[in-house]
Formats: C-alpha cells, structure tokens, sequence
C-alpha cells in the first residue's frame, strides 16, 4: 500500500503548494502580534514612538526590562501565580481521579442522582456565580489572600466527567483480581487505576494549570494588595500604572507569556492529543 | 465494586465543596438579586422584583443584551466557517510536518494569557497611528480606522480579536474530527465524480456530526462568557459603554458600584440566555445528523 503511494505521483501537488502557502501567510498574521510584543520590549519608548514604520528595535535595550524588573514586584507576582497554579492543579488531579474511579466502579444508593447533579453544575456559567463566590470567599475570610483563588477551584466537574470516561474503559476484571489479592480500595485506586489513566491525566494537567495561570477573573474580584496578584492580574495593573512606558509594558508582557508559549512548543503534541482526546470523550 | 464507606470518604468532602462553591451561589445569587444589596451596608432591604423590574426599564442592559447576542453570534458563526476551511486544508496536506506546524501556531493565541494578549492587540495591533492593523490596511488604500475609540467599529475589533484568540481550539478539534472519518467515503464520492466542495458539503460535513455538535455547543458557551477582551483590549466596554457586554456590566454594577442585587439580577438573565440557548441548540440537533 505505502509502496504504491509512493510510485504514484502526488496528483494534487500544485493544490497542496498553494494551499500551504496560504497557510503560511495566515500563520504569520498570527504570530505577527507576539512578534511585535517581544520586538517593542527590547525597544526605547521613543524609538515605538517615532518609528512607525519599522517594528525593528534601533537600537537595542534592555531598559524595559530593567523597569519591569525594578519598578514592580514582578518575582513575587511569579511566584503567587507558580503556587497557586501548582497547588489548584496537583488537588485537582487528586480529587477528579478519586471522584471519577468512585462514579466509574462502585455501586452505591443514588449514585445516578449525584452525577446529574454533577453534570448540571457543569452548565453553569462562572459569571453567574461571581458576585455569591464573591461573597462566600469574604465570609469564609479568605478575600485578598491566595486561598482564595484555591479553594473554590478545588474540585473541578470537567475533570470528574473525563476521569469517569476514562476509568471505565478499564476492565473491571483488573480492580476484581487485586481486591481478591487483598489490596484496598486506595490501593487499587493508586496502583492500578492511575497508572493506566495516564493520558487523561495529562490533558487534566495541561488544561488546569493554564486555565488557573490564566485566569483574570478571579484574581481581579478576589485579591486587593499588589503583593498578591497573580500574573494576569499584574500585567493589567502594571500596564496602567505604566501607561506611557510601553516598552517596559511589553516586556512584562513578554516576560509573562513567552514561557507559556514556549511550554507549549515543547509539549505540543501532547498538547493537541490531549485536546482532541477530551473533546473526543 | 462495593464498598460504602469508601465511597462515603471520598464522596462527602467533594460535595461539601461543590454545594459550597457550585450549589450554594447559585441559589444565593437568585437570592441577592430580590434584595438591594450593597456589601459595604449594613442594611440590605428586601425589595422582591424591583432589580428585575428596573433591568427592563435599563437602556444600558438591553445595549449590554445586543451586543452579547450579536457578538456570540457573530463570532461564533464566523469562527466556525473558519475553522472548518482551515481543518479542511490543513488535513488535506499530504505532509505531516506542515500539519502539525500549522495546528501549533494557530493555535499559540489559545495558549497565551488574554489579558497580554489583549495588551498587545490594543497597544501594537489596533491603534490608530501606528497599530499594524492601520499599517496593513494602508497598504490596501483604506484610511486609519480609530478601532477602539469609535463606537461604531469598537465591536468589529472585538470581533476580529476574538477570532484570532479563539480558531486554535476548534481547528485542533474539527482536525481530529476529520482524521477519525474513514477516507473510502470520500474516495468512493470522488470515483462517482464529486468535487472537493460537494465531498466537503455531502460526505465530511455529515460524517463530523458529533465533533460539530460538541464544538458548536462549547464555543457558543465559552463565547457567552467571554470577559477579558471586553474589560482590557475595550477598557472598561469603552467608547460610550459599545462594547459593554452582559459579562462585564455584572462586573461593573456588582464590583465598581457595589451594586449586588442589580448585578446578580443580571447574571440570573445571563444564567437564563445561556440555558434557552443550549436547549435549542439541543432540540434542534435531535432532528438531523443521525448518521
């Protein structure tokens, strides 16, 4: 088959030049505003400014990230958003896998009632629930303090919902033969059931972790000090704080989302298999 | 398996959590919305459907009520039309590398936090003396175009930012939608003389059901609660409140003028819009696509 793949000739060859040369303008538009960002940082304000032509830094400085880096707490704003990206991502995991081994091979009263009632709240808009979560964060007293941007994202019903999926395509014949071998349900649970979710378990991290490094919204209603902010939140804030230093601006910029995208190009197959499997599911 | 204690550990914590942050609010929120509630006042007075019956008598709301349904279904159908074309070309490529090469950068902007990226877009791509969007369209002969300070494109640049933040995720989708269909289908239509537009139109299309379904359902959800470029890209629904949408007026009346009732009585017909939305979608897809 392959063999007479090759032999023959490709009959749509001029289609698929064409096709990806269109595919290549397209792409560079969209990569044309990082481009732009990552240039401007290493650019003098007034150079943004006069220059319009050309988006070539002339000259070269690095004075916008000397003002990023002194002018705001930018490590500890690295730092909040390491902590609780990490923390949210690793109780995630933990909860959706245990929750989602439970709905997927025991047999309990109302089991089906509490999985409705799962999936319906995963319907429900975040939006919606801003200004209660709002105030239940400030009456449990975690407003302005990172635990707020933890603890009401530590069960997350997307992730349940995969995990299920996935743990049902596991033969049940494998937890029956160790629960027989006399191992427990946690047990089971760790060495059996984890090990072989490993895929749903990476999408799991990827989309967690990004979500929560993201995420605007909640930082914005929930945190107050400068000290606390979480990146998303600081960029904005530097920005206008800073309004007439866009150099500076775009190097915050820079410093915030070139590593994501560089986790990205690192881990991108996976990355797009985990998509795809998720949506799949 | 059985094992109800088991079951009871694990299950108990999980849903004190979810009727604490899921459940809970949702119930409270319809609650605040019947009171005038301001969260630096002491007193709150119960004021039954007086938020709701302001809300209809609100310009500001039914502006914020267009420019959400006409955004989401703006967007959503754009987007949609688009990511279709560019899966279609993109799987159609006989070399794996280019596949993979363009699903990676297209979908880049996916990856990126949107408040940066919304930065960027207002400070680079959108102003009007030197943004690259001016630049380009320059070149076309078009004059400057005052994107974010004129009320009557504001939206279109909303729009065309959001396209460009969003096709990553549904491209990547629909291209693992279209992998999954068998290619004897497509093969036998081209063998009966089908065209690659009737293929698309008769054969893969149909065959994407489910993916389609699923992708339709979710970006139409996501795009109802799309906040950030609103918020940042626009500051604040600017010029003259053109690009307040539902989201960012329950953040404005809630969290900039302490109004919580008010805000919440918004988000419950938000919580409503997006819920009609949904079962009709739903209904409308029972008919068709059973293939």
């Amino acid at each position: 088959m392959t063999e007479m793949k090759k032999r023959k000739k490709n009959p749509y060859l001029t289609a698929n030049i064409i096709i990806v040369i269109l595919l290549g303008l397209l792409a560079v538009l969209v990569v044309l505003p990082f481009v732009w960002m990552v240039l401007s940082s290493f650019r003098t304000n007034k150079d943004i400014r006069l220059n319009i032509s050309s988006m070539w830094p002339d000259p070269w400085t690095l004075t916008g990230y000397a003002a990023a880096l002194t002018k705001a707490p930018f490590v500890r704003w690295f730092i909040n958003s390491v902590f609780v990206s990490t923390t949210v991502t690793l109780i995630v995991l933990f909860t959706s896998s245990i929750t989602g081994f439970v709905f997927a091979k025991y047999k309990f009263p109302f089991k089906n009632l509490i999985f409705g009632v799962i999936l319906a709240t995963m319907m429900v808009p975040s939006q919606v629930l801003m200004i209660p979560n709002f105030l239940i964060v400030k009456g449990l007293g975690l407003y302005n303090r990172l635990g707020a941007l933890i603890v009401p994202m530590m069960v997350s019903m997307f992730g349940i919902f995969l995990c299920k999926q996935f743990i049902e395509d596991i033969p049940d014949s494998l937890c029956e033969a160790a629960r027989i071998d006399g191992a427990g349900d946690f047990f089971i649970y760790a060495r059996i059931i984890l090990p072989n979710i490993k895929p749903c378990i990476g999408s799991l991290t990827i989309f967690t972790f990004l979500e929560r490094w993201n995420d605007y919204l909640n930082p914005l209603i929930m945190l107050n000090d400068t000290e606390k902010m979480t990146l998303p939140l600081a960029l904005n804030f530097f920005s206008s704080q800073h309004l007439a230093d866009l150099s500076a601006t775009m190097a915050v910029a820079s410093l915030v989302m070139v590593p994501v995208l560089i986790v990205f190009i690192m881990f991108q197959k996976q990355f797009i298999k985990g998509l795809a499997l998720s949506g799949m599911k | 398996m059985k094992n109800n204690k088991f079951v009871c550990i694990v299950l108990i914590p999980i849903f004190c959590l979810i009727v604490v942050f899921l459940i809970a609010p949702l119930f409270y929120g319809l609650g605040i919305s019947m009171f005038d509630y301001n969260p630096l006042r002491a007193d709150n007075p119960f004021i039954g459907a007086a938020n709701y019956v302001r809300l209809f008598h609100d310009t500001l709301f039914y502006r914020a009520l267009a420019h959400t349904l006409v955004f989401v279904g703006v967007t959503v159908t754009l987007n949609i039309i688009v990511t279709l074309i560019l899966a279609q070309l993109i799987s159609s490529l006989p070399w794996n590398f280019a596949r993979g090469l363009f699903r990676t950068v297209l979908f880049l902007p996916c990856v990126a936090p949107m408040v940066g990226t919304s930065l960027v877009w207002r400070n680079g791509m959108f102003a009007t003396k030197n943004g690259l969007v001016n630049h380009l369209l320059g070149y076309l002969g078009i004059p400057a175009i005052n994107w974010l300070g004129d009320a009557s494109v504001v939206m279109v640049a909303m729009i065309i930012f959001t396209i460009w933040a969003d096709i990553g995720y549904n491209t990547v989708l629909f291209c693992a939608g279209l992998d999954g269909i068998p290619k004897d289908f497509s093969e036998a239509a081209q063998i009966d003389g089908a065209g690659p537009v009737r293929r698309f139109i008769y054969i893969t299309l149909p065959l994407l059901g489910r993916t389609f379904i699923f992708v339709l359902m979710m970006t139409l959800i996501s795009h109802f609660q799309m906040f950030v470029q609103f918020m940042v890209l626009a500051q604040r629904g600017a010029p003259n409140n053109a690009a307040t949408v539902l989201t960012l007026l329950i953040y404005k009346e809630g969290f900039s003028n302490q109004n919580m009732g008010y805000a919440s009585a918004i988000a419950v017909i938000l919580f409503l819009v997006i819920m009609v939305v949904t079962v009709i979608q739903r209904r409308v897809n029972r008919v068709d696509w059973g293939y």
